[in-house]
């Protein structure tokens, strides 16, 4: 069955942070359903709709940034009361608006997600988890990286209390009172987490969880062990999660998935036979989903899905046809409410332009005066930089209120800035003066009209570190341009994980010196994406990476005074060996290095890139063919005379022109570290073999394994 | 919403922008594109039965609605179009980078095949101006030329550069077609026949150009932009990244007005009204957009919007009908604006809360220091601009120089100037390191072309540690010859050439437009003749001397005979002079012309032999052949090896010798180029009817090969005949 939504815009409220939109449930006599969202103005604002109108039932002072906003009220009752989390303070509020708690946590830093059960109230700020019963503390954890959401299992089924933690080193925490119990290990950094079905399921025991990477599953989580369901990888390089809900908006008995994302787009999953989730509905926003939920608002008898987006537009995609084959007098109806709502919104906006015109003058006068100061308030920016997994590229997300006018782009280390489809904006590259301004690129992006959501793709070279800046400029007056900074580390490629495959042949690094565990961490924090800013609690620490491009590994075991490194690639080894030994030397700390290179590593490694290369390769030269032997065919009038082979390519023809243009210049970047490999290798050794590279990229043009790893040996 | 009427797969894949639609029997319009290999694809569903198989028509085996006509060479450009009045139906014509071929598809004969020297990068076919016979108008290397059906050259001028697209079109509203030239000087030319109507200067090479409703016509740039201009003012642009492939005017939702629709490179179409350039239809295909064409395709008496990608799929689209003057969009009209008028509502209350906000802050921060994270400046921070020439140094070469500067404490973080064809891009950045930040910028500018240009500069001024900076956003405009520096008349050398002219205008007016073209630091008080004034350019540090005399006679003093051309056009669009006669000596440039005429005839020369040899060697290479299969039939093994080995050699010598007729000819291009712009040049040191006399003179010198009267012409313009 297909399903056919239409969208409505409801209201506009300020700009929303994740998860702060819920829809109270229908009571009395009335089916729709009431809104409720908060924004971060620190306004809570719940309305219904009647006729189409937004009709407002209450709304709040503003007050601090809401972060989160959930329903509750005493098990097995209506949960109507309203909890918003704001700084380090929870409110509660009654469907009418009345607030009747007002709890000042003892955080001290801002909360960050938030969950609610009965009188069980759980926080989480950036490290620290808190369980209140009451308002009275309960149980406490501090967690080894950032905690993005927080959810607790059902206690009127399992009749206990089992929090889990979503935390940005791609694990789930499960905890019993202020111990962890295990800790499970998912595809990407976890964003979101919500009950399957919105009550755990049978058992009560599912979760589903959404990644910034946009993957998406289902963990059975039971007393002992973790029990993955499934799993929806992000083969359509959607956003990441920001909400799911589980919903019947199909109306086929079972609660379909509705997934927001941060890109814009709305999917729809129902479940097959086999209980596996399909993709049923997509519709794409332009701008990112804040929280989404299914229910009924807009008219009786027509379920929808309600979205809310960051710049605070509450929408909804209803199931609800437009009257377009109806009626002449209803569809004249239907125009005659719209056209008030125009007409009052025009007048509005006369009215407002007056109010503007006046201010404007008042503050251009002011430039006149010598005492007077021009101060534009900061606008907020919603920004992502992360590492994509697939390509080995880095994707920069920006997002603002307002339209952008143009965002330049400023970068202290080269980077290849990519083509993305979804961005409309027309860019123009500047000639940078390296020496002179210290700008490897210059690049502006001038955005089409209503542009507020954009993304960027860029390739980092490992070895070369710095910052990347971006000039934000909306369009709105007085115009003002916000920068935002984005570390690019020295070892950029790599991503975090949780286990290494032990049997490799590794080299080691160790540095000892007179160094505080902090200051290690800190040089750690400064070559490596992903590691948490906050010291690790404890003497030691491991942490696990892989390279996203090559599949080396690396694992980082330190203390007070020592270091140890261990990598299959000596090139990791010998960045992390420039940049530690730099780093100290800056803050005048003596480190003894001393390194083990095992040989048979190079050959490995090589081993690894051999298969990428190899299919590279091939795949270069087919698409190569592709042209010849399609003008071939259009000469000889069939294709029966090639060989299997050639035909199998045209065949393919578009598949591999596809695949060969998703991975630009993936070639030439595996011919960067090889090169890099072969250098490094020899660096250890203590010759420098830069007059011999021209005779290894020979070599590579000629591909053979058994040579290119013949040279490596002799050279 | 409108949706496709019919969609087919071509399996053929279209080469860009070479796409039309004709009807080559008067009655059944056929899709024809030129694809792969040298061939031209001719769909024709409507005919099935009857077919005919000759030399060049080839039905294809693979779909037998398609014939592929052969014309083993790459296919620069093709149209369709009625070529012979008497026939009364169309002809297809192709053109290359050598040839040009009017075929007669119906009767699958030639109407004519011609060699073209200067290649043909765009075609049309109609009737220009009053001349009576419809021609195939051709478009080369700096070349125009019109043939009629039977292959005379009826109609040949000059332009400034390579056409890249051409159209015909009423443009002055005369009940006759006017051709307009894109060329890749960035420039759009109106020729009246020979004579130039109206020129527009555009940003990037005009790669299409197509008429619409009335005086309006559409056109395209490589640098992905769309337009629309009315007569020569533009009525609307819009850019894209992606590239415009092809364009065409349409009346897609039956509103008696055309709309522009345009094919793009990532496979998007869209409509837009011809006024404003509001989007009203778009589609998707998956491949670029190589061509947007119309036809009665189905042949029920209703036209339809034909789009070709580049794969072979064709799309059809029927104008909507009159009653259904809603959208064709799927999302309703009021709920966009709707959206819009809220957006709007969003952002002035977001505006008012900034002008709350800094009145708070205002109260506020008054007695403290100004801190970075609000973006807090004094109120009364201003920005002074200035434009100056800089004389370079060692490692600079000599600039413009555009300087910025706070009236404060503040910094400028960076500064971004938005400036059309002068930078690489359509914008430069300046971004000092935080080491070298400070409250003035100093930013090198070097025009490559002598045109005025506006620049948007935006300016981020705040603190060194601000997260947030105040945008000072102002136009400047740079003047058409700030790259020319003033300098001592007496000192400087006066160059050899000149041009000299006779105005009656005031002195005053020719001051006036000496300060409002040049950069001086500071304005020139002359207030009567005569007068003399010289510049230095600082692309190539030539000299510029311009002297007025009592009389009016103004001479124009450079060896750039591009710079005289410009500084003529400027002073006489500045002093609305329709018609100027000049005399002019470029000694350097007409030898340097001369050597090149020389060179063309050498090349021709090189030419024929060549092409005798061919034919000589592929005469020996035939009888070697036969000996050698001779003595392998003698079993004279030894023999025939040495005759391979001949073969080998003769072989070895062709492609030898074809290398050099390549470069033989690339060097003849550009030799013939280099003349075609000298004859360009010759008449742009004149306006108005001179500038058509000296063009056509000049090719009539050529043509008879009178390289003397050509040298006159071009000191003395034409002697009106």
């Amino acid at each position: 069955m297909e399903l056919q939504l239409n969208r409505a815009d409801y209201l506009q409220v300020g700009v929303t942070s994740q998860k702060t939109m819920k829809l109270l449930p229908a009571s009395g006599r009335r089916a729709t359903q009431k809104v409720v969202i908060g924004d971060q103005d620190g306004i809570v604002t719940c309305f219904g709709i009647k006729k189409s109108e937004a009709v407002p039932v209450f709304k709040t002072l503003p007050g601090q940034k809401i972060s989160r906003l959930e329903l509750g009220g005493a098990l097995g009752s209506v949960q109507e009361k309203i909890f918003v989390a704001a700084g380090s303070e929870v409110r509660g509020f009654t469907k009418r608006g009345k607030q009747f708690l007002s709890f000042e946590t003892n955080l001290t830093e801002s909360i960050k997600a938030m969950h609610i059960s009965g009188s069980d109230l759980f926080l989480c700020a950036s490290y620290i988890y808190n369980h209140y019963c009451d308002c009275k503390d309960k149980n406490y954890y501090l967690s080894g990286d950032k905690i993005s959401d927080v959810i607790c299992l059902p206690v009127e089924k399992l009749e206990s209390i089992t929090p889990i933690l979503a935390c940005q080193d791609r694990v789930l925490r499960v905890l019993q009172d202020s111990e962890l119990l295990y800790q499970v290990e998912v595809p990407g950094a976890p964003s979101v987490l919500t009950l399957n079905d919105g009550n755990g399921g049978e058992s009560g025991e599912e979760i589903l969880y959404g990644t910034t990477d946009g993957k998406i599953g289902l963990i059975h989580i039971t007393k002992n062990l973790p029990v993955p369901k499934w799993e929806i990888f992000n083969e359509k390089k959607r956003g990441g999660v920001l909400c799911i809900d589980s919903f019947d908006i199909m109306g086929d008995g079972v609660k379909d998935l509705l997934i927001g994302r941060d890109d814009g787009s709305v999917e729809v999953y129902g479940y097959d036979s086999t209980n596996e989730p399909v993709l049923r509905y997509e519709h794409v926003l332009t701008e990112s989903i804040t929280s989404i939920q299914g229910g009924c608002v807009g008219k009786d008898g027509y379920d929808e899905i309600v979205l809310a987006t960051y710049s605070g537009w509450v929408t909804g995609l209803t199931t609800e046809p437009v009257y377009k084959e109806a009626g002449p007098g209803e569809d004249l109806k239907m125009s005659q409410e719209m056209q008030n709502k125009i007409a009052s919104l025009r007048s509005e906006l006369e009215q407002l332009q007056f109010k503007v015109l006046k201010e404007r003058e008042r503050y251009q006068q002011s430039s006149q005066s010598a005492t007077a100061v021009s101060a534009v308030p900061v606008f907020s920016v919603n920004d992502k930089f992360t590492l994509n997994r697939d390509d080995a590229s880095y994707s920069l997300i920006l997002e603002v209120q307002m339209a952008i006018d143009n965002v330049l782009i400023q970068s202290d280390v080269p980077v290849d800035l990519l083509d993305v489809d979804k961005n409309s904006a027309i860019v123009s590259f500047s000639v940078c003066d390296t020496e002179i301004s210290g700008n490897f690129l210059l690049a502006t992006y001038r955005c089409q009209a209503n542009t507020t959501w954009m993304e960027l793709k860029l390739r980092s070279i490992e070895g070369q570190y710095g910052t990347l800046q971006a000039y934000i400029t909306p369009r709105i007056q007085p115009k003002t341009c916000q920068v935002r900074q984005y570390q690019i580390k020295p070892l950029s490629l790599h991503q975090r994980t949780h286990v290494i495959d032990e049997n490799r042949p590794m080299n080691t690094l160790s540095l000892t010196g007179q160094f505080s565990f902090a200051e290690i961490h800190s040089w750690l924090v400064f070559c490596l994406p992903e590691v948490p800013e906050k010291i690790p609690v404890g003497e030691n620490i491991t942490f696990y990476f892989q390279n996203t491009f090559l599949d080396t590994q690396l694992e980082c075991s330190y203390r007070k005074g020592e270091g140890v490194f261990k990598s299959d690639n000596i090139s990791t080894i010998s960045i992390l060996k420039d940049v530690l030994s730099k780093e100290a030397t800056k803050r005048k700390i003596n480190l003894n290095i001393s390194y083990d290179i095992i040989e048979e590593s190079v050959g490995h490694t090589l081993k690894m890139i051999h298969p990428k290369l190899e299919y590279q390769l091939l795949l270069a030269k087919k698409v190569h063919l592709i042209d010849a032997l399609k003008e071939l065919q259009i000469h000889e009038g069939n294709t029966d005379f090639l060989i299997p082979e050639y035909r199998s390519i045209l065949e393919d023809a578009e598949k591999l022109q596809e695949e060969y243009k998703k991975q630009p210049a993936h070639l030439e970047r595996l011919y960067g570290m090889i090169t890099d490999l072969f250098i490094d290798k020899f660096k250890f050794k203590g010759t420098n073999v830069k007059t011999k590279v021209p005779l290894l990229l020979e070599i590579l043009d000629n591909y053979d394994q058994n040579a290119l790893i013949k040279f490596f040996d002799t050279a | 919403m409108l949706v496709p009427i019919f969609t087919l797969k071509l399996n053929h894949k279209i080469n860009p922008r070479m796409v039309a639609v004709g009807k080559y029997d008067g009655i059944h319009p056929c899709l024809t594109a030129a694809t792969q290999a040298g061939k031209i694809f001719i769909h024709n569903p409507h005919t099935r039965s009857q077919r005919v198989s000759d030399n060049r028509l080839v039905q294809s085996s693979q779909d037998s609605d398609i014939s592929l006509l052969n014309i083993n060479q790459t296919v620069s450009c093709l149209t369709c179009g009625v070529l012979d009045p008497e026939r009364g139906y169309d002809s297809l014509v192709v053109g290359t980078q050598t040839n040009l071929l009017a075929y007669d598809v119906h009767n699958n004969s030639d109407l004519f095949y011609k060699e073209i020297a200067d290649g043909a990068n765009a075609v049309v076919v109609g009737k220009l101006g009053n001349v009576t016979s419809p021609l195939a108008l051709i478009g080369g290397n700096c070349a125009l030329q019109g043939f009629d059906c039977e292959g005379n050259d009826r109609f040949w001028t000059v332009t400034g550069d390579n056409v890249r697209s051409l159209a015909l079109f009423d443009f002055d509203g005369d009940g006759k077609k006017e051709l307009l030239v894109g060329s890749e000087d960035f420039d759009i030319r109106v020729f009246k026949e020979d004579e130039i109507v109206a020129e527009m200067t555009e940003s990037e090479t005009i790669t299409s150009l197509c008429p619409m409703n009335g005086s309006r016509f559409g056109y395209t740039l490589s640098n992905g932009t769309v337009g629309v201009y009315d007569r020569m003012v533009r009525s609307w642009r819009m850019k894209s990244k992606n590239l415009a492939m092809s364009i065409h005017a349409f009346d897609l939702n039956s509103d008696g007005v055309c709309e522009l629709v345009t094919g793009w490179s990532n496979g998007k179409i869209d409509a837009r009204t011809d006024r404003t350039g509001e989007v009203i239809f778009k589609d998707t295909f998956s491949a670029s957009i190589a061509g947007v064409v119309e036809g009665d395709y189905r042949m029920d008496g209703k036209t339809q919007l034909i789009c070709c990608s580049i794969d072979g799929e064709v799309r059809g689209y029927l104008p909507s009908s009159q009653q259904a003057t809603g959208s064709l969009m799927d999302t309703s009209v009021e709920q966009e604006l709707v959206r819009e008028l809220s957006q709007k509502k969003q952002n002035l209350l977001l505006e008012l809360r900034n002008y709350q906000e800094n009145s708070k802050a205002d109260s506020r921060v008054q007695t403290n220091e100004p801190d970075g994270q609000m973006g807090v400046i004094p109120a009364n921070t201003q920005l002074q601009t200035a434009l100056s020439v800089n004389m370079g140094s060692e490692t600079q070469s000599a600039h413009v120089e555009l300087s910025i500067s706070t009236s404060n404490d503040t910094i400028i973080r960076a500064v971004q100037i938005f400036a059309e064809g002068i930078f690489e891009g359509e914008s430069h950045v300046v971004h000092p390191s935080p080491q070298h930040l400070s409250g003035r910028i100093c930013i090198p500018i070097c025009p490559p072309k002598d045109v005025p240009v506006d620049m948007h500069i935006k300016t981020f001024v705040g603190y060194k540690s601000s997260v947030q900076f105040h945008v000072f956003e102002l136009t400047r405009q740079l003047p058409r010859f700030s790259m020319y520096v003033q300098c001592n008349t007496a000192s400087t050398p006066e160059p050899q050439s000149y041009v000299t002219f006779t105005i009656s205008e005031r002195v005053q007016r020719v001051v006036l437009w000496i300060n409002q073209n040049f950069l001086l630091p500071e304005e020139t008080e002359t207030q009567s003749a005569p007068f003399q004034i010289s510049f230095t350019s600082l692309r190539d540090g030539g000299t510029l001397l311009v002297t007025m005399k009592s009389n009016g006679e103004i001479t124009v003093r450079t060896d750039d005979m591009d710079l005289a051309g410009e500084v003529i056009q400027s002073l006489a669009a500045f002093l609305a002079i329709e018609d100027l006669q000049v005399e002019a000596n470029f000694p350097k440039y007409f030898e340097q012309l001369r050597k090149v005429l020389g060179q063309v005839d050498d090349s021709h020369s090189v030419h024929q032999k060549l092409t005798a040899d061919m034919a000589e060697q592929s005469n020996i290479i035939r009888s070697v052949l036969v000996q050698a299969e001779d003595s392998r039939l003698m079993r004279d093994i030894k023999q025939m090896k040495k005759r391979y080995v001949d073969l080998y050699d003769l072989n070895r010598d062709l492609i030898n010798s074809y290398k050099i007729r390549c470069n033989n000819h690339t060097e003849l291009l550009n030799n013939l180029k280099f003349v075609n712009q000298a004859i360009q040049r010759a008449g742009r040191l004149r306006v108005g009817k001179p500038k058509v006399q000296v063009i056509t003179a000049c090719r009539d010198a050529i043509r008879s090969n009178n390289v003397n009267a050509l040298f006159r012409i071009m000191r003395i313009g034409a002697t009106p005949s």
